[in-house]
């Protein structure tokens, strides 16, 4: 039973970063229709800006968080141009061809100037740890699920009650009426592109203290952020939210009771089996998959 | 098919029989390599490009092809020309496998559950140890010695062997593709592809449109995995990641989906050109992602359907009166 609580813990703490990168891919697809392939590339870019802001130029925490989130918006202006202005009037998966591009291209000159060798985040956090009765977590891994509480929480209030929240959830109605009502569709998108990359650049640079960054690492995190999306009902940021968190437990328990190598697998399987039989997602209303 | 067309292949088909003639073991190589992503290619269009299916898991029908090659050789001894059928029968059955829960997808939703399906085979590969060898993968025996009743027909040893193989194999497939693609199922492809609804109203069986489209296309890269197998004599899970479906699909848009010579074109400009960049080599990847992104910008119907729709337009043109054009355009 100790044990069981302190896997909980560890996939809460996993599930918490879906949650993060998974939300921004739901708000994009939801409100642009834009399947964004380069994603995972916020995510890694996120823990590179951070790793280099913290450890190369010995910047305090709070002000790294500062720089990953300027260069994560900088990331989403340039991804709207491209994968959203940049195709308007194509179908949807001209949107997966181009991001996919976008994300070679990201990987690739981050291998070139970084190099392929993985990188560690280090805070003097690392030596610090919570522990409530059965359950031990460094600070790094313990400071995740908090923080995505309060991001997504403050993400969730600023949709339900602000003008621009107003406009973006009025766009993911209807593009048109939305534009008739007066909403400016290209803030919009900025805004929603923005506003995806932070969440991903976010995760990234608080993941960068527990896991190794590289190169290629936003190849999992994409597809894990796209297994979340389906399941949690595309389109739906509360649906993501919970179903993220239910990924990172269901993968941390995959791995303690079945075998490690089922851990990445577990969640393809649910993917096809909700296709299936539940295609509008756990949470999804929507009916309509055409 | 057009003329234009025609006069293509032609020209495609010189240049590939000169080739071992001409040039050297690395270029004949990369040639070879473009041939098999000529098959690759090729099949996926017959899903997506025709019968407007978008798959992701191309990469992962080469792999399983590849694989079945690999077991067949390790457990049962079969050579190359047995496990040629087989690869392609196994992996159509995978093909109709994924066809089946596609049947309720459409569009993007389609497009993730066969990037769920090729990660799925990816990590099976990975983790199934006993059946696949794991990360490490497989040996297989290069083709070697061919026999028909005990004669000896000819031996596959070199490299130069090894493309003659791989370009009478393309030329099988293409001209199976062709042929598929003006039978009635190909034009049954194209309505659903048009217009689903429509298509079924009119008394055509769009169920099993679908599936043949997603059975030859698998099928397609099935023959093409069990060839990478044997020429590259092993297989491991780490080739038919989903960026080799990604690439494949690049492919098979940037030359123009639902044109006959589109994905042909893709495949062999996209393998032989990252080849040329030389000293930007360390680029090589970045270049092809910036031109992903430029080619679905500038051309989202790849170079040939720009070209075909150019063609339309013109016709159009001509065969509707021409309207009394202004005089400052006249002069133009």
């Amino acid at each position: 039973m100790d044990l069981f609580l302190q896997y909980l813990a560890n996939g809460v703490v996993v599930g918490s970063s879906y949650v993060l990168v998974a939300v921004g891919l739901t708000l994009i697809f939801g409100i642009l229709h834009v399947v964004n392939f380069a994603h995972g590339e916020f995510y890694m870019l996120g823990g590179y800006a951070g790793i280099t802001a913290s450890t190369a130029f010995g910047l305090p925490l709070p002000v790294s968080l500062a720089v990953v989130a300027a260069v994560s918006c900088l990331l989403g202006l340039g991804a709207e141009a491209l994968l959203h202005r940049g195709l308007k009037n194509q179908d949807q998966t001209s949107s997966i061809i181009a991001s996919f591009g976008l994300a070679v291209a990201l990987q690739n000159a981050v291998m070139v100037t970084m190099g392929p060798q993985p990188e560690l985040m280090h805070t003097e956090l690392a030596y610090k740890a919570i522990e409530l009765g059965p359950v031990f977590l460094p600070a790094p891994r313990a400071l995740i699920p908090p923080a995505m509480l309060i991001i997504v929480g403050a993400l969730f209030a600023a949709l339900r009650w602000t003008w621009t929240g107003r406009s973006l959830r009025a766009m993911a109605q209807h593009e048109t009426v939305a534009r008739l009502c007066g909403v400016k569709v290209r803030r919009v998108a900025v805004i929603t592109f923005m506003l995806g990359a932070t969440l991903a650049g976010v995760a990234g640079f608080m993941m960068s203290a527990v896991y190794m960054v590289h190169p290629l690492v936003g190849n999992m995190i994409v597809l894990k952020a796209f297994i979340v999306v389906i399941i949690g009902g595309m389109g739906s940021p509360l649906g993501a939210a919970a179903a993220g968190l239910l990924l990172g437990v269901i993968e941390s328990m995959t791995s303690a009771y079945l075998t490690n190598g089922l851990r990445d697998v577990v969640g393809f399987l649910l993917v096809i089996a909700v296709l299936l039989f539940r295609p509008q997602g756990l949470f999804g209303r929507s009916l309509e998959r055409s | 098919m057009t003329r234009a067309a025609l006069i293509t292949l032609a020209i495609l088909a010189v240049g590939f029989v000169a080739a071992p003639f001409l040039l050297g073991g690395y270029e004949l190589n990369v040639l070879m390599v473009a041939l098999l992503y000529v098959i690759l290619a090729v099949g996926l269009n017959l899903a997506t490009g025709y019968c407007g299916q978008f798959s992701f898991a191309q990469g992962a029908f080469y792999g399983i092809g590849g694989y079945t090659a690999g077991i067949l050789s390790r457990d049962v001894g079969t050579g190359f020309w047995m496990n040629l059928p087989a690869g392609i029968v196994v992996t159509g059955l995978f093909g109709l496998a994924l066809g089946l829960p596609a049947l309720r997808l459409k569009g993007h939703f389609l497009a993730i559950v066969t990037i769920a399906v090729q990660t799925l085979v990816y990590l099976g590969l990975v983790q199934w140890n006993s059946l696949t060898g794991g990360q490490n993968g497989l040996a297989v025996p290069p083709i070697g010695e061919t026999t028909l009743f005990g004669v000896r027909l000819f031996e596959v040893s070199s490299l130069r062997d090894l493309y003659w193989v791989a370009l009478v194999m393309a030329a099988v497939f293409v001209f199976v593709a062709w042929r598929l693609v003006h039978s009635r199922l190909g034009r049954e492809w194209v309505a659903v592809r048009e217009d689903e609804t429509l298509a079924g109203a009119v008394g055509l069986n769009t169920t099993f449109a679908k599936l043949t489209a997603f059975v030859a296309s698998a099928a397609f890269a099935g023959g093409a995995g069990v060839l990478n197998a044997h020429a590259m004599q092993g297989v491991t899970p780490d080739d038919f990641q989903i960026w080799i479906s990604c690439m494949v699909v690049a492919m098979m848009v940037v030359g123009g989906r639902g044109t006959f010579m589109g994905p042909i074109l893709g495949a062999i400009a996209l393998t032989i050109l990252p080849e040329l960049t030389g000293e930007l080599a360390r680029y090589k990847m970045l270049i092809f992602g910036v031109l992903l992104v430029v080619c679905v910008t500038v051309a989202p119907e790849g170079a040939l359907g720009r070209i075909r729709k150019a063609r339309e337009n013109r016709e159009q043109a001509a065969s509707t009166p021409a309207p009394a054009k202004d005089p400052s355009e006249a002069s133009a």
